[in-house]
């Protein structure tokens, strides 16, 4: 069925090419874009093919020069043939384009992908070859808006075509006016929450190519030529102003937040996303955000972690002194960790955040023990990337490595002193614990990270660096176990009877299966 | 003479010596001592002549010459000499008492010589007759017995004695009638008869002698006829000797060129026999446990001893790498197999690249691998003389459990037709709701066992099996005469079946051994299994070996069909009891190959991997998980690195750590894995977080749990999602439920009697992962939470029996973490490092020459000679002062005799002159 359909539309799609040719071969042929166009009112999923071929019509077109309209001042309307033709054509166009608009918002996900890059791709043209004759760069803001207007739905997530449109946002041209369009956008009150969502993503996307800041500016001269511009056909130089682009980022970002970002948790998380990840540094007053990320902080989970970053950064460069940022950071190592998917990051920014030589011995204590005990429920890789900063944390604070080789006379004691559940580092007293969790994790079945523990235990005296923490290994941990070549194979020495091990069966004491 | 002399002058120069070293030392005359000067001090040197006494020494050299060679000279020319031997004549302290009684006791000491010591009376020689015993025992004369009959008297009568001898008188005289006889008479009488009785006897012994002769001489004219009768039958014995001897001849080189068997031990006895194998077993397991300690801990007495170790070492461990050995391994096309960097290195001839990713690699490639792999197997597993052995005891095994199994068949079959009535319905029900392409498989399956149930005679099926054997002979043949290409292919298409999940098989064998296995009952296929690998042994044929890797990846295969899509209790009870008897085979398939086999099941693990990253949500079913416990059974699980058990361990945590278990089906199969794991580290008692972490997900889910109290929970579980799934909605308490899980809770839906089975396993698995950890100093850390989920389950509700045991292990736990004691970890005390020495050299003796360089032979010789030129030397110069003192001795004696001679010649004048004088006196007188 489905390839049947396939075929059908393949056959659309060659009968359409031909008749767009036809079209552009011969003024003849006028009536084969009406019907192109009449296709849009057609009950189906995909338009790929019509988009297709109204690209094709309306990129030559323009290419041409066909829709060019003149318009003198003070001079009735041409009614020539030749002017009703350009203009019956140019009311193609813009059906077309509301069309295509309209396209983005329905049908199949491909269709709609594909509408939006005709829709960019048109864009591009009619930037190229402007619908009316003006000197110098043109870029017409007005279609980017139309295409804004559409992705910002308000009821439709729209964050395939976003990603897609991602791949314009590399323009150096469509960032800039994309940023200045959006801000005539913006101004709502009270949006849905998918409209901020939209908003975000688009905003999250438009940021992506990173906006040189001043102390870059003077470098980056050369770089700028390497700047990709999507309208520049004509060989006019467009004038990219990053200030200008900070300021529309700046405008963006203060009109989401008179928006109520933290109220789903999905809003937040992407706000706090593109907040630490893109807008931190375009900030005029990144302080202002402060607020926002101590309540993120107090959200908890995955929230949580971002805002610690956004913290970090005000930390470490907008001179922010955060109370007990500390306690906070001991606070989001809990098992619930690992199934985020930003516990890499916390894992990074813990290491930054421990790595200053001047916190008192007992709060890295404490973090030390605590996550040695996290390692204790965590998978191989994470143990792996927990122990690495425990070594790290023995390395830079000497101190704390009579948790590995105490030189107290060895006193027995009948409880762990550490105290897990207190929520203040410092008081959890860990200092006259020992790291017995590390040395549990020696027994781990997984052979990597017994070495790494061993290697934990034995940094007593090592003077290493402190290690970076690894980066994410992509290969497996099983594809990499078959990879790894033995010199032997052993083999059970004893023959197995039935499905009975001789020694250590454990499945037939537990199961009954064979009655 | 000379003899005499040398005798008498023996040792002379010895006794002199030693007489002047008995005497006291004399105090020595300043006067006399002349020193040396020494001109070269040499610090410990032994001086000897640093002083001496001239004339002290020259007159002890005189005095020594004057008592050797002067006595000598003194003696010169002279034949004889007395020597007075008499006891204690010479010395003078003895007085003449004393050396009388000296003499005495020298003659007593004579008479006791030490031989004689204990024999008292041995001078006494005993003789009889006269003679000694020693003469009578000679016995010389045979014949002198007759002599000895003789009458003693010189044979005399008693008449003539009593006469001749004792008579006379007057009585007896009278008596004789003839008068008295003369005494020449008498003589003559005696002399007569003693002569004729000599003729006598002379005559009776000639006739004694005649008739021995002749006797003699009539028993040899005798002889022929006696002996006539058995000198024949003698002839024929001697002949039947001869064939005899022949048929033992042939019979010993017969026995000769018999084979033989090569010498060897004794036979065994049962014990000894159990003994070894103990020992063995003993041996393995010592290694398995070292194989189970991570490569840090091995111990370091297995680092090999550096051979040489430089003066320079700096004792850093610094060591050049010794290149490694490789082996060097040639594939069927006799290109060397080898890794990529020796290649490289050594740039090997002929030799084929390898590549490690196999993603990237045409399938060509890939079967090039494989083809590399069983090459080198032949190469790895040379061991396999050693194995014969092993795999005929098993034969032999196996051929008894044949026996068995044709005994039990019987009793089988009627289960195996109920089985197969189940399988088909549920088949058949299957069928419906199976997506069309598995459908087109699941009915050729079924078209099979149809056509084979009918057929259940065993006859039959051994036919089918010696022809499946033939045929699959005539392909492996036929591919081989078509070359390597197309074996590689066929190879390739084994990997391929493996790899694809579209179970149609091209080749024909795995079609034809799930034709031979399907629709028996499990021992039938076991029995059929253990012919067909035995009739492919490896010792048959070279390339069986290869065909009997390929027998293990479709029984692979066949093991994954058995298990997949089993939705009723009965299929999955009859799938475990096939693959309980089908497992044995699976180890004495990777017997004999190791590595491709190990390729097959790595492969095999490899797909279900993917297939589960594809979707980690969902729990992998049983043909997956069977395999696990295939690759428990097979390999050792308790090893630190193990290329299967490693990444079968891997596989199981991903999956504990990764999917949803949120309903009877992946709680279910949680479980299993969850057992396995248990076996995995139960010997090396490792620490598996996962597990744990399941458990006390299975805890949070049974565990009456609320929003307002929220527990504490571990990925992959979540918080409020899926809880209280396992929790009792009703009292169970008079449920009377089984102890162990079952076959029926791998396909059922959520129960109560299946939630308090997951209770009670869990709650006995968590046990015994407890008491596996319970080293562990951070115990309380990682069981504190199971302890507490477990506090918060409504016991109450569950049934009696299983509720103790609960408590009772919760018991446990809570009394064992009490006791536990916290001992701050600290440094291994480190064992000083000894100073480093060396060995010392020792030459053999420091003689300060050049000696010492020469060779012991040489030394020795050169040694000699200096000694030997010494003593040359030394002897020399004694040689010329005996010489100058013979000649002050001769001068002496010359002077001594010429003034004698001067003295008498003065004499004669002085008398002649008198004379003289006298004379002239006269003439004057005159």
């Amino acid at each position: 069925m489905a390839a049947l359909q396939q075929n059908f539309s393949k056959m659309i799609s060659a009968q359409l090419r031909s008749k767009a040719n036809d079209f552009l071969n011969s003024r003849k042929n006028a009536n084969n874009l009406a019907d192109i166009i009449q296709l849009f009112e057609a009950e189906t999923e995909n338009f790929t093919s019509v988009l297709l071929a109204i690209e094709v019509i309306f990129t030559e077109l323009l290419k041409r020069g066909d829709l060019l309209q003149v318009v003198v001042p003070l001079k009735p309307a041409d009614q020539s043939p030749e002017a009703l033709y350009k203009k019956w054509l140019n009311e193609c166009y813009e059906t077309a384009l509301t069309h295509a608009l309209q396209c983005v918002k329905k049908g199949k996900i491909t269709s709609r992908l594909q509408a939006l890059v005709t829709l960019c791709k048109l864009m591009q043209a009619e930037g190229n070859y402007p619908l009316e004759p003006l000197n110098g760069y043109y870029f017409p803001s007005v279609r980017l808006k139309n295409i804004f207007n559409v992705l910002l739905d308000s009821e439709i997530p729209m964050s395939a075509p976003i990603t897609r449109f991602q791949e314009f946002t590399e323009y150096r041209d469509v960032q800039q006016f994309g940023l200045k369009v959006l801000t005539t956008l913006a101004y709502r009150k009270s949006p849905s929450h998918v409209f901020i969502q939209n908003y975000l993503e688009l905003l999250d996307k438009l940021l992506a190519l990173e906006i040189p800041t001043e102390v870059k500016k003077a470098k980056g001269k050369e770089d700028d030529k390497e700047d990709k511009v999507l309208c520049s056909s004509n060989g006019k130089q467009f004038p990219f102003s990053p200030v200008s682009c900070k300021r529309y980022a700046n405008r963006c970002w203060g009109f989401a937040c008179q928006w109520s970002l933290c109220e789903d948790p999905k809003t937040h998380r992407r706000a706090l996303m593109l907040l630490v990840e893109r807008l931190m540094p375009l900030l005029n007053k990144p302080q202002l955000a402060t607020d926002m990320l101590c309540d993120s902080l107090d959200a908890g989970g995955p929230i949580s972690m971002l805002g610690l970053q956004g913290v970090l950064e005000l930390v470490r460069h907008h001179n922010i002194s955060y109370p007990d940022i500390y306690d906070r950071l001991y606070a989001m190592f809990e098992p619930e960790m690992f199934a985020t998917r930003y516990k890499k990051r916390l894992i990074h920014l813990a290491d930054i955040f421990l790595s200053s030589t001047h916190l008192p011995e007992s709060l890295v204590a404490a973090f030390a023990k605590r996550i040695s005990r996290l390692a204790l429920v965590a998978s191989p890789d994470d143990a792996r990337s927990l122990l690495q900063i425990v070594a790290n944390l023995l390395l830079r604070h000497p101190a704390l490595k009579r948790m590995i080789c105490s030189e107290d006379s060895p006193a027995i004691m009948s409880n762990d002193p550490y105290v897990m559940e207190e929520t203040g580092a410092s008081r959890s007293r860990a200092l006259g614990s020992s790291l017995w969790e590390v040395r549990a994790l020696c027994r781990h079945w997984a052979p990597e990270v017994t070495s790494a523990a061993t290697r934990v235990l034995a940094s007593h005296n090592a003077r290493d660096p402190p290690l970076s923490l690894a980066p994410p290994e992509d290969n497996e941990q099983f594809e990499a176990e078959l990879k790894k070549r033995f010199k032997t194979i052993e083999i059970n020495f004893i023959r197995p009877d039935g499905m009975c091990i001789p020694s250590g069966e454990r499945l037939m004491t537990y199961w009954d299966l064979t009655a | 003479m000379a003899k005499v002399k040398n005798k008498r002058n023996a040792g002379l120069a010895d006794k002199v010596h030693r007489k002047k070293s008995e005497g006291v030392k004399k105090k020595l005359n300043p006067f006399e001592v002349h020193i040396n000067k020494e001109k070269l001090k040499v610090l410990g040197k032994k001086s000897k002549h640093d002083r001496g006494l001239p004339g002290v020494s020259r007159a002890k050299a005189i005095q020594k010459r004057k008592e050797t060679i002067g006595t000598e000279m003194k003696l010169l020319n002279k034949t004889n000499t007395f020597i007075d031997r008499r006891i204690g004549e010479k010395s003078n302290n003895l007085s003449a008492e004393d050396r009388m009684i000296a003499r005495f006791a020298a003659e007593r000491a004579k008479q006791h010589n030490k031989k004689s010591i204990y024999n008292l009376a041995d001078d006494e020689i005993l003789t009889h007759r006269g003679q000694t015993l020693e003469q009578i025992e000679k016995f010389d004369d045979p014949r002198s017995d007759d002599e000895d009959e003789d009458k003693p008297f010189g044979g005399l009568d008693d008449d003539f004695v009593s006469e001749g001898h004792f008579g006379g008188g007057i009585l007896s005289k009278t008596e004789s009638k003839d008068g008295a006889k003369s005494h020449k008479d008498l003589i003559e009488q005696l002399i007569a008869e003693s002569k004729k009785r000599k003729a006598e006897k002379q005559k009776e012994k000639e006739q004694t002698l005649d008739l021995t002769e002749k006797l003699d001489s009539e028993w040899k004219d005798l002889q022929p006829v006696v002996f006539k009768k058995q000198s024949e039958s003698l002839i024929d014995k001697l002949l039947a000797d001869a064939e005899k001897g022949q048929d033992y001849d042939k019979m010993m080189r017969e026995l000769k060129f018999d084979r033989r068997g090569t010498p060897s031990d004794a036979l065994k006895s049962t014990e000894k026999q159990q003994e070894e194998e103990r020992k063995k077993l003993e041996e393995m397991e010592k290694q398995r446990q070292q194989r189970m300690m991570p490569e840090e801990e091995m111990p370091k007495t297995a680092k090999p001893t550096v051979k040489h170790r430089s003066a320079d070492d700096l004792d850093d461990n610094f060591a050049f790498d010794d290149e490694k050995e490789i082996m060097l391994a040639y594939d069927k096309d006799g290109k060397p197999l080898l890794p990529d960097h020796i290649l490289k290195d050594y740039n090997v001839p002929n030799a084929k690249k390898k590549f490690d990713d196999g993603v990237s690699d045409t399938s060509s490639e890939e079967g090039d691998e494989i083809n590399d792999e069983s090459g080198s197997d032949n190469e790895v597993n040379g061991e396999a003389d050693s194995e014969d052995n092993d795999e005929d005891e098993q034969k032999f095994e196996e051929s008894k459990e044949i026996d068995e199994n044709s005994n039990n068949g019987s009793d089988l079959k009627v289960f195996e037709s109920d089985g197969d009535d189940d399988k088909s319905n549920s088949n058949s029900e299957e069928n419906e709701k199976l997506e069309s392409s598995s459908e087109n498989k699941r009915k050729r399956k079924i078209s099979k066992e149809n056509v084979k149930s009918d057929k259940n005679d065993e006859d039959e099926i051994d036919d089918d099996e010696s022809d499946a054997d033939e045929s699959g002979d005539d392909e492996n043949e036929a591919s081989e005469d078509t070359g390597s290409n197309s074996d590689e292919k066929e190879q390739m298409d084994v990997v391929e079946e493996e790899l694809g999940s579209v179970f149609d098989v091209k080749s024909a064998e795995g079609d034809k051994l799930r034709e031979l296995l399907t629709g028996k009952t499990p021992s039938q296929q076991s029995t059929a299994l253990s012919k067909l690998i035995k009739s492919y042994d490896p010792s048959l044929s070279p390339n069986n070996k290869e065909i009997l890797s390929r027998l293990f990846a479709h029984l692979l295969q066949y093991v994954h069909d058995i298990f997949t899509d089993l939705n009723d209790e009965g299929d999955i009870i009859k799938a475990f009891l096939i693959f309980d008897k089908v497992a044995p085979y699976f180890y004495d398939l990777i017997h004999i190959n190791k590595v491709s086999t190990k390729k097959f099941i790595v492969e095999l693990l490899k797909e279900k991997h993917d297939q589960f990253k594809r979707n980690p949500k969902k729990v992998p079913d049983l043909n997956t998980l069977i395999f696990f416990k295939l690759v428990s059974l097979l390999y050792p699980t308790s090893d630190f690195r193990h290329p299967v058990t490693t990444p079968s361990l891997i596989f199981m945590t991903e999956i504990l750590s990764l999917s949803r278990f949120k309903d009877a089906y992946s709680v279910s199969r949680g479980l299993f894995i969850l057992t396995m794991i248990l076996e995995y580290t139960v010997l090396s008692k490792r620490f598996v977080p996962s597990a744990l972490n399941f458990l006390r997900g299975i805890f949070y889910l049974s565990a009456n749990t609320s929003v307002l109290n929220p527990v504490q929970v571990v990925p992959p579980f979540r918080l409020h999602k899926d809880s209280k799934i396992l929790n009792l909605e009703q009292d169970c308490s008079k449920m009377e439920v089984d102890d162990k899980m079952s076959a029926k809770d791998l396909v059922c839906e959520m129960d109560d009697a299946f939630k308090i089975k997951c209770l009670h396993n869990s709650v006995f698995m968590l046990r015994e992962f407890f008491d596996n950890y319970i080293e562990i100093d951070a115990l309380k850390a990682l069981f504190e939470p199971h302890m507490q989920l477990l506090g918060r389950i409504d016991l109450e509700w569950y049934p009696k029996k299983i509720v103790s045991k609960v408590t009772k292990v919760l018991q446990h736990m809570k009394e064992t973490l009490e006791t536990k004691t916290y001992a701050l970890i600290t440094r291994e005390k480190v064992r000083p490092k000894a100073l480093r020495l060396y060995e010392p050299d020792i030459q053999e003796v420091f003689t300060g020459s050049k000696l010492s360089k020469l060779s012991r032979d040489a030394s020795e010789r050169k040694r000699l000679q200096g000694k030997y030129k010494k003593e040359m030397k030394g002897a020399i110069r004694e040689i010329r002062r005996d010489k100058a003192y013979i000649a002050s001795v001769k001068i002496r004696q010359k002077i001594q005799s010429d003034n004698v001679r001067k003295e008498k010649v003065k004499q004669i004048y002085k008398d002649a002159s008198i004379q003289q004088g006298e004379l002239n006196k006269l003439k004057r007188g005159k």
